[in-house]
């Protein structure tokens, strides 16, 4: 079974993702455990020491346990085994890393609307807590049936740790899925086919899908700008990305990932 | 809904009778096609009564019957029903034996108004309480009426109902929607439902920061809009727009996408994006623009 931490906090994003989620547990052998931190001032004050330390944060941590309650209260029908979350004290990024590295999460679901602008989702991507998580993320941007999903092909070496982290989560589940190699180009020249790339990548990777019993319904090649893409792959409610630490802001991939508005299982290189 | 389809003999009318006659087609709307002559138009009364001599009269019929081409004739709103003798109470208890034939369940007028043609199509939809007026124009790359200028500018600006600005043979992708949340009101939700059924796409909805986050009340209307079109089975996606990145994000999604914004007396929008911005956006734009009021 795979256990899959979902952090929550009282707004949009948040219940888009856990909806997400609960979607998910429909149709992988899956947990969900819910976490959410009461975060100090934004300047990090804290007031006093020893009691009254603890006395304000267990009332901070009652407040937003009740909204977060509500939340969950919302999503109950819909997500019956979901257990009332771990309320965490302290800095955000902290303290979900802790999380995760103690309880051995195999995956973290979070949501984050889709933005315009892609410094936020930059930002993410090279916080503290993304440069040493130890699971893959599902960044939840929209909330979309998971009727399709894709995998991003980049090479043949990428892909294979891609693979083994997907079948990880996927392994057995019966899936529409596309495997989709990305060529940049100028604007306004996109175009989708069937055709295989020309270093033979796709076939290698839909070779070793084949293998684990989930061969993909289609390998397509989509050439276009990042944004492009972006908007032609909205049809799937899922896309598997590999991805860098160390990935710029101002590259094709980055602004690929910014660009598509579902729901993304980032796969760490 | 009342809906008035503002045109004249060049091809862009066209379009617009289309894309009118299936918006009716799922509101079962009144309709007014209303063509605009100009200043100078003589009506020649001839002998015969159907017999305006006007070059937009036979064109207007023409626009009738395309429009009702689009409707079964049993099913058709617009069908006028049978005649038949009915007395009919002429005076307090007084009855006559009369020739009536019942109206249609819907209305289409079509009217011909001379002089100005802003002024006027203005003017006719104060007078029929109009929810939207519809019109088309060229596809040159400045979105114009023939021999007028900026018309479909100057009606959007000055309208006090929505209106849709329709461009010629671009397929629409997605329909992208800048509502205000925090004043949004139902008849503007659904307009732009109608809308998504009208051109079959999909739908982003525009969530406008005016800080790093989005206000509570802002994120609980997006959510409430969310559940209202998934409960219908449209295809919605929320982006997130920071207010000053509002223009640059308008201008890049108005190449592939029909734009949706709420202009309303009170709305944020209309505070942000002035006239000249709204004339841009319409000539500029490469799909069919909506400015709802």
């Amino acid at each position: 079974m795979i256990r899959t931490l979902v952090y929550l906090d009282a707004d949009l994003a948040s219940s888009i993702a856990l909806r997400y989620a609960c979607q998910l547990t429909h149709i992988i052998n899956m947990k969900l455990h819910t976490v959410h931190v009461e975060e100090p001032d934004h300047d990090g004050h804290v007031p006093g020491t020893g009691w009254v330390r603890r006395t304000w944060e267990n009332t901070m941590l009652q407040t937003g346990e009740f909204e977060i309650a509500q939340l969950i209260k919302a999503e109950k029908s819909s997500c019956p085994r979901l257990d009332a979350p771990k309320m965490l004290f302290g800095d955000r990024e902290n303290e979900v890393l802790r999380e995760i590295q103690r309880e051995s999460y195999d995956l973290f679901v979070e949501g984050s609307l889709h933005s315009f602008a892609a410094k936020k989702l930059f930002d993410k991507i090279n916080s503290r807590l993304y440069r040493h998580i130890p699971c893959p993320v599902i960044i939840v941007k929209n909330l979309v049936d998971i009727e399709k999903v894709a995998l991003i092909v980049r090479s043949e070496i990428e892909s294979k740790k891609l693979i083994s982290m997907f079948l990880k989560i996927f392994k057995g589940v019966k899936l529409k899925l596309d495997l989709v190699y990305c060529e940049f180009q100028e604007p306004e020249q996109l175009s989708s086919g069937a055709k295989k790339e020309i270093n033979g990548t796709l076939s290698a990777v839909e070779e070793i899908l084949v293998e684990n019993q989930l061969p993909p319904e289609n390998c397509l090649t989509i050439q276009g700008s990042p944004e492009e893409i972006g908007d032609a792959l909205r049809d799937y409610g899922l896309l598997a990305f590999p991805l860098h630490h160390t990935i710029s802001k101002k590259s094709d991939w980055f602004q690929l990932l910014g660009h598509i508005p579902s729901p993304i299982l980032i796969c760490w290189q | 809904m009342r809906i008035l389809a503002a045109v004249d003999q060049h091809p862009y009318s066209d379009r617009v009778i289309k894309d009118v006659a299936k918006l009716a087609r799922n509101t079962w709307a009144d309709v007014t096609l209303l063509g605009v002559g100009p200043k100078a138009m003589e009506i020649g009364k001839s002998s015969n009564c159907a017999g305006i001599k006007h070059p937009l009269a036979e064109k207007l019929r023409n626009y009738r019957r395309n429009f009702l081409d689009h409707f079964e004739k049993e099913d058709s709103p617009y069908e006028k029903q049978l005649c038949n003798y009915e007395f009919v109470e002429v005076k307090r208890g007084m009855w006559e034996e009369l020739y009536v034939c019942r109206g249609a369940r819907k209305d289409l007028k079509i009217v011909l108004r001379s002089g100005n043609p802003v002024k006027e199509i203005l003017a006719q939809s104060q007078e029929n309480d109009s929810d939207l007026i519809a019109m088309g124009c060229n596809k040159e790359g400045d979105c114009q009426w023939e021999g007028a200028i900026n018309l479909p500018q100057k009606v959007a600006n000055n309208a006090t109902c929505s209106v849709l600005v329709v461009k010629e043979e671009k397929q629409i992708r997605k329909i992208v929607c800048c509502l205000d949340q925090e004043r949004i009101s139902q008849k503007s939700i659904e307009m732009i439902n109608q809308m998504v059924t009208l051109y079959q796409t999909e739908l982003d909805i525009v969530g406008l920061m005016d800080g790093p986050t989005l206000k509570p009340m802002v994120e609980k209307n997006l959510d409430a809009i969310l559940k209202y079109y998934k409960a219908r089975k449209i295809k919605a996606w929320i982006k997130l727009v920071e207010a000053a990145s509002l223009e640059p994000f308008i201008s890049q999604e108005a190449r592939r996408s029909m734009m949706a914004l709420w202009m309303g007396e009170h709305s944020l929008l209309s505070k942000m994006f002035t006239r000249g911005k709204v004339d841009k956006l319409i000539q500029r734009s490469k799909s069919s623009v909506l400015l709802l009021r």
